[in-house]
């Protein structure tokens, strides 16, 4: 039988040089007069505003209210407030500035101002939504989520302590704009871990199964460039280039995995990062070559192909056919150690700090449980998840 | 003419083939329930209440299970009751055939986003996992094979025959009684 696929991705992107000076004719060319600003303080404070506003600025453009309170993990009360704001300064348009929390809360709080009401829990789950929201644009300060072009966002309801998943193609916003200006000042190691975040997206997208030849196409290219540009951009961080190469390849990584899904990397990854506190792109780090090893005798084609974007055409061509499987392992494990050289980027759940041995077995349970599973080529159980785990701890 | 005809008679045929299938594997859930370790411990964890419905867009055919405890499920037929926590979504009477035909793994329509999950993935993907053990012990290897992402490698003969042949037993008998309510409504 033909292979089947769905691939949606309306989202304008406008990267590159000057590319924030764009945002002034995107929103007057909706008719936009009045925008808000959803960011975080770590944003504010490391001057990345100024430059959104000063574009602004010099467009005649008023930026109508500015909230930069937005916690690491963003909750349905926060959602709640900036929503408030957004009416009470009767605001038409949102922008978020920042990471995946600020992306997600604004994905929410277009809900509520769209929509209407103040519980944004209403509206969770999959495809409750059933028109098109506000205005929205999207400025990602870091070089990994890809949240700028997927249709889910995820916050946390403390009164009941659950975790809200919101998934709509409403979600997505009319336009994500990817300016070097905005990742310059990334610091080294969350630089090093949003760009394994990243190749993780492409590699699941490219090995698991919900792979198709658009995503696939996205995928690899993303590959290519987080290879070329990452220890270039560490060992020089003002780096324009390199910087923007990482912030396009976190967005077509974006696009590859929305549309395909990704496994049993991002499956361990939510478990540890729920239970430990590590951050998502740590854990991507972490887990992405045992998982390639455990899945490897059924992705043996596709990551023959990886090691071409991985390593270039000469590597390429002088490794065996049937050793360019292993060599495309080796070179994410080599690349491993190349950040673990210059930025101590742990390697495995021992030399985080933040993981006990005692606890790979609820990280196990948790992951089994985890959506990303289910498109995994392998059909993973507690034993098989367990024998990783123990790996993966060093 | 006869054209039009045999396709509507094709059509209907694939409409009952998965209704019958849905009947087949609800009876067959309830009955691997009662025996299978594997089943049980993964249903153990569901709420007890807990209903679970895999349907057809727009009006069925469906299939509804309850965890009624202790990893017992029970079959409700083919309508839910008001609250169902948990729905698996067919998107066409065409992607539920290809699945319930065997020509495409569970996990496959998945990524091919032949369904839609309506509740928490979580319980999803452990329902999926008990489909999976369900169908890896009632069909020939070969069939399963193409049914599940991966054929148990520890699911050997002496476990495959005994508990397919109660389950298969436990299926005939309900079905009969479906049957007979069917003709003799109370």
């Amino acid at each position: 039988m033909s292979r089947y696929y769905e691939f949606y991705c309306p989202v304008k992107v406008i990267s590159g040089d000057a590319a924030l000076e764009h945002l002034p004719y995107e929103l007057t060319s909706i008719a936009s007069t009045r925008p808000m600003i959803v960011t975080d303080q770590g944003v504010r404070a490391a001057g990345l505003l100024d430059p959104v506003i000063t574009a602004c600025e010099e467009s005649n453009l008023v930026i109508a209210a500015i909230y930069d309170e937005v916690p690491a993990d963003s909750s349905t009360t926060v959602v709640r407030d900036i929503a408030n704001l957004y009416r009470q300064q009767e605001c038409d348009a949102l922008i978020a500035v920042g990471g995946g929390s600020s992306i997600d809360t604004a994905k929410a709080v277009n809900i509520l101002v769209s929509e209407g009401g103040d519980d944004v829990a209403a509206y969770s789950g999959a495809g409750v939504l059933s028109r098109p929201l506000k205005p929205f644009f999207v400025i990602p300060t870091t070089a990994g989520t890809g949240s700028e072009v997927t249709s889910v966002a995820v916050i946390a309801d403390r009164e009941r302590s659950v975790k809200l998943p919101f998934t709509s193609s409403f979600l997505l916003p009319n336009a994500a704009i990817i300016d070097p200006r905005m990742t310059r000042t990334l610091p080294l190691h969350i630089t090093a871990a949003t760009a394994m975040d990243a190749l993780t997206h492409a590699t699941e997208a490219y090995t698991c199964l919900g792979k198709n030849p658009l995503s696939d196409a996205y995928a690899t290219a993303a590959v290519k460039k987080i290879s070329g540009a990452l220890l270039k951009v560490m060992d020089n961080p003002d780096d324009g280039q390199g910087r923007l190469d990482l912030a396009e390849a976190s967005t077509m990584a974006g696009i590859a995995f929305s549309n395909s899904m990704v496994g049993l990397v991002h499956a361990l990854g939510h478990a540890t990062g729920a239970l430990c506190h590590l951050p998502h792109g740590l854990c991507m780090s972490i887990y992405l070559p045992f998982v390639l090893e455990y899945n490897l005798e059924q992705i043996r084609e596709p990551l023959s192909d990886l090691l071409l974007y991985l390593e270039g055409p000469q590597v390429w061509a002088t490794t065996p056919a049937s050793r360019r499987p292993e060599a495309t392992i080796s070179a994410i494990r080599h690349l491993r150690d190349e950040l673990h050289h210059r930025c101590e980027l742990p390697r495995t759940l021992r030399e985080t700090n933040k993981v006990t041995e005692d606890q790979l077995d609820q990280i196990a349970h948790k992951a089994l449980d985890d959506g990303a599973i289910m498109f995994n080529p392998r059909e993973a159980s507690f034993k098989d998840v367990e024998a990783i785990l123990k790996k993966a701890w060093g | 003419m006869l054209r039009k005809l045999s396709r509507s008679a094709a059509l209907t045929a694939r409409r009952r083939y998965v209704q019958t299938m849905f009947q087949v594997m609800g009876h067959a859930l309830d009955a691997i329930s009662r025996t299978d370790k594997k089943v049980l411990d993964e249903a153990r964890l569901l709420p007890v209440g807990f209903v679970f419905e895999m349907t057809v867009l727009p009006a069925g055919p469906s299939l509804v299970v309850e965890h009624v405890g202790e990893g017992r499920l029970r079959y409700l037929g083919s309508s839910p009751p008001a609250n169902v926590d948990l729905s698996i979504r067919f998107k066409h009477i065409a992607h539920a055939f290809l699945v319930l035909s065997f020509q495409e793994k569970t996990a496959e329509a998945f990524a091919n986003d032949r369904m839609l999950v309506d509740g928490d993935i979580g319980l999803a993907v452990r329902m999926t996992r008990i489909l999976n053990r369900l169908e890896a012990i009632i069909l020939p290897r070969l069939v399963a094979s193409r049914a599940v992402k991966e054929y148990p490698a520890d699911l050997g003969l002496f476990e495959k025959v005994p508990g397919a042949i109660n389950i298969y037993r436990r299926v005939a008998t309900g079905m009969i009684r479906d049957l007979t309510k069917e003709v003799s409504p109370t």
